[in-house]
């Protein structure tokens, strides 16, 4: 067994290999009655083309099918539904699935054996029919009208299009109405017995556990799946380019919103300390107490914080910087300014270590609940990384590794704008 | 101060404006002790609060043009989220010009009558004459919390007050029937319809709050209810559909994401639903789902620090002092007698439809 310890929040994590090849992390906390399960398959909207290993077959799959699968799985042959029955429980459960993974999940204060008898029994326990595949198309359907209604997600996925030229990314993550027609019952096992395998997965628990027996109680649950395949996922090479600088659409909305966003390559051992840079950087630039921010927001420019955040997985990486504004061109045109003066003059020292203080205090507060720490703890390390990283790297972050990482992904030709305007 | 966040906002409870400050800082045990991070925020809070920035009666004019210009744009942006733009387009249709029905950010045309003066002047009579809770939590074992407070010269300066405010609970609202149900749809550039029902409590009686949970954890509130089961799993007519009820005023509000040509479909199945808990269409089973779904949410409260103070605040604004314990019992007292009673005293008032046609 593998101990992790963060000497900063005074946790300790407890990583087991089980034989059937799934990782288990525990993550101990001591006197609370809450407890947290996430089991999360690396598996996202972004796996859509692979290589059946036995014979060679090639299988591209429609977009949105990771997303179906996931309300599919709570589908038993007993004829009930195990989010139903979780919920008798009185635990309160969900799923979700990203660009890169699928997770399950639930969290309960009472019941919490009985709630983990079904829990690992549905998610090792694939049912669908015909019938009830066909079911959930009018329910997806909606979920893609009501995102198809939110501002916030067409800018995002306008600016994906932007930068991936290849790269699956830039699908959304539930299909359209037309990709989810083609979804049957077959592809859903194709995907479950090809993805949903031990040694693809990761279980995280948080809460007032013994290690050793919890995962007594883990090992006692677990089932084999004997039509489970190998595959090879295929993702093309994406270009290092962007495909193009600006897009923008109409909505009914009151004001505009923009995104910036800067294309980078992964390198991976790196992917810690370039985002905890990048964060660094953003705060100095145009974080609430930044010159640029205070100077905007005077000006009327804009009303609310900027929103920040180096998005990457193993194969993609990107930076994201979105507002609202009544004129995002000034604003754009003013980052680019800023960014342009802190290139020739550099950042302050003072206000580096200010900045990195402040960082350590937002890590260590993601620390206070449970649910954030064990979905962190799976995002992570699905992306090959340990989440304490975060917290031991903060306080020793270098100012010129800063500086270099700034002058590296700022640059104007891997900078696309993506943004949304008013219905005129 | 290591990432300590304030905030503020504005809260709409029953028939009162509710003012937020919050501030949210680093546990002394994670940073060296001699800098008192608890000390230095509560004293940091009590300034932003207590000591404004008021001049000769005035906020600064040039201030206040900014807000006035933000406050603009957040009354506009009510619209973005047409979810919420639907329920809060209901609750006005419902309850019109004043209390309840009100916006809680206000309305563009009144912005500009706002002065500096006048403002400085409400808000000294707000901190003058209403009533302040302050609510801390925290891992505070070791530390004087009320002491701090109580010799902080900010607190010391407040004078004694009787506040006035509108205790909205189960025993203070009356409501009639109305006349004519009002059926009302407002057309947007929209690809989904959001469909909005509201309905009224007729009754004034006290202690209802827990069988209207049960209630609504029957009809609308979580995947075992009637609503999720018959729009969403059998129908498949909506991805989102929930319930909810308001105690201060007396309200359960039904809110579905719904294609537009189905508007017909889905409110003939949530009639159906509505009139399945009248008739006693429901199992001991149902009743105990729905209380399980409440007590586990209801013991996740001390768990939660937000959630926490979110009761506690809720508890004094109604004057309901009732602790997570008694919640509890009077969630698990509910018979199936008591909650056909209730569903026999809902009506009709709004259904409010959001479409693009």
């Amino acid at each position: 067994m593998q101990i992790i310890e963060s000497s900063k929040v005074k946790e300790k994590v407890y990583i087991e290999k089980l034989e059937n090849g799934l990782t288990v992390a525990v993550i101990p906390k001591k006197d609370i009655c809450k407890k947290y399960v996430i089991w999360g398959t690396e598996f996202g909207s972004i796996d859509n083309n692979f290589k059946i290993e036995k014979n060679g077959e090639i299988v591209k799959v429609p977009d949105g099918i990771a997303h179906y699968l996931e309300h599919k799985l709570f589908e038993q042959e007993n004829g009930k539904n195990s989010l139903d029955v979780l919920s008798s429980l009185g635990v309160d459960a969900n799923a979700y699935t990203t660009n890169n993974h699928t997770a399950y999940l639930f969290e309960a204060t009472d019941n919490f054996y009985e709630a983990l008898d079904e829990f690992m029994d549905y998610v090792q326990s694939p049912y669908f029919t015909d019938e009830n595949v066909e079911k959930e198309r009018g329910i997806i359907g909606q979920e893609i009208m009501m995102y198809d209604d939110y501002p916030d997600w067409k800018l995002y996925m306008n600016a994906m299009k932007c930068m991936y030229k290849d790269h699956p990314i830039n699908i959304d993550v539930a299909g359209t109405k037309e990709t989810i027609s083609e979804i049957d019952k077959e592809k859903l096992y194709t995907i479950y017995n090809s993805f949903y395998r031990p040694d693809n997965q990761v279980l995280v628990l948080c809460g007032d556990f013994e290690v050793e027996s919890i995962l007594n109680e883990i090992k006692k649950r677990l089932k084999s799946n004997n039509s489970s395949q190998e595959v090879q996922r295929i993702y093309l090479k994406e270009q290092e380019n962007i495909v193009k600088k600006y897009e923008e659409t109409r909505m009914n909305i009151s004001k505009p919103i923009f995104l910036i966003g800067y294309k980078d390559k992964v390198e991976p051992g790196e992917m810690v300390k370039k985002d905890l840079a990048i964060e660094c950087i953003c705060n100095m630039i145009i974080g609430k107490s930044s010159n640029l921010y205070q100077k905007l927001y005077k000006e009327g420019l804009i009303s609310e914080e900027f929103g920040y955040n180096y998005e990457f997985a193993k194969n993609y990486a990107h930076v994201l910087i979105q507002n609202t504004s009544n004129n995002p061109k000034k604003v754009i045109d003013e980052i680019q300014n800023e960014i342009e003066n802190y290139n020739k003059k550099g950042f302050d020292k003072v206000e580096f270590e200010r900045i990195k203080k402040k960082m350590y205090g937002e890590y260590v507060k993601s620390y206070n609940d449970i649910s954030s720490i064990s979905n962190n703890f799976l995002a992570d390390s699905l992306r090959g990384i340990n989440s304490f990283e975060f917290l031991e790297e903060v306080l020793v972050l270098d100012k010129d590794y800063v500086q270099k990482v700034f002058k590296e992904i700022f640059v104007e030709d891997k900078k696309i704008v993506s943004v949304v305007l008013p219905n005129e | 101060m290591y990432g300590a966040t304030f905030d503020c906002g504005i809260d709409k409870m029953g028939d009162n404006q509710v003012l937020k400050f919050y501030i949210e800082s680093i546990n002394d045990n994670f940073v060296n002790e001699t800098e008192e991070m608890l000390r230095k925020t509560i004293n940091l809070i009590l300034e932003i609060v207590f000591n404004t920035l008021i001049e000769n009666g005035k906020f600064r004019e040039n201030i206040l043009e900014i807000e006035k210009q933000n406050l603009r744009q957040v009354i506009e942006s009510k619209i973005d989220d047409k979810d919420i733009y639907a329920f809060e387009n209901c609750i006005s249709s419902m309850y019109g010009d004043n209390g309840f029905g009100l916006y809680k950010y206000g309305y563009l045309e009144d912005i500009e009558s706002i002065t500096a003066q006048s403002l400085a002047k409400n808000y000294e009579n707000l901190i003058n004459t209403c009533k302040i809770d302050i609510f801390i939590s925290g891992d505070l074992k070791q530390l004087d919390v009320k002491e701090m407070l109580e010799n902080d010269e900010n607190i010391k300066k407040l004078a004694e007050r009787q506040p006035n405010y509108i205790l909205n609970n189960e025993s203070t609202e009356s409501k009639q029937k109305v006349d004519k149900v009002q059926e009302k749809q407002e057309k947007l550039d929209v690809a989904q319809g959001k469909l909005v029902i509201g309905l009224d409590v007729l009754s004034k009686q006290e202690n209802l709050g827990c069988v209207a949970l049960v209630y609504n954890a029957i009809l609308g509130d979580g995947v075992n209810s009637m609503l999720f089961q018959n729009v969403r799993e059998k129908a498949s007519l909506a991805y989102s559909t929930k319930s909810k009820y308001v105690k201060q005023k007396g309200n359960i509000f039904i809110r579905c994401g719904i294609e537009v040509d189905n508007y017909q479909k889905a409110l003939d199945i949530i009639r159906e639903q509505l009139e399945n808990v009248k008739q006693g269409n429901f199992t001991e089973e149902d009743i105990n789902n729905a209380k399980c779904y409440l007590i586990s949410g209801i013991k996740s409260i001390e768990e939660e620090q937000d959630s926490e103070i979110v009761f506690y605040i809720g508890n004094e604004i109604s004057k309901l002092n009732m602790n997570l314990k008694q919640y509890i019992d009077g969630i698990e007292k509910v018979s199936k007698k008591e909650i056909i009673e209730f569903a026999n005293m809902l009506e009709y008032n709004t259904i409010y439809f959001l479409t693009n046609k």
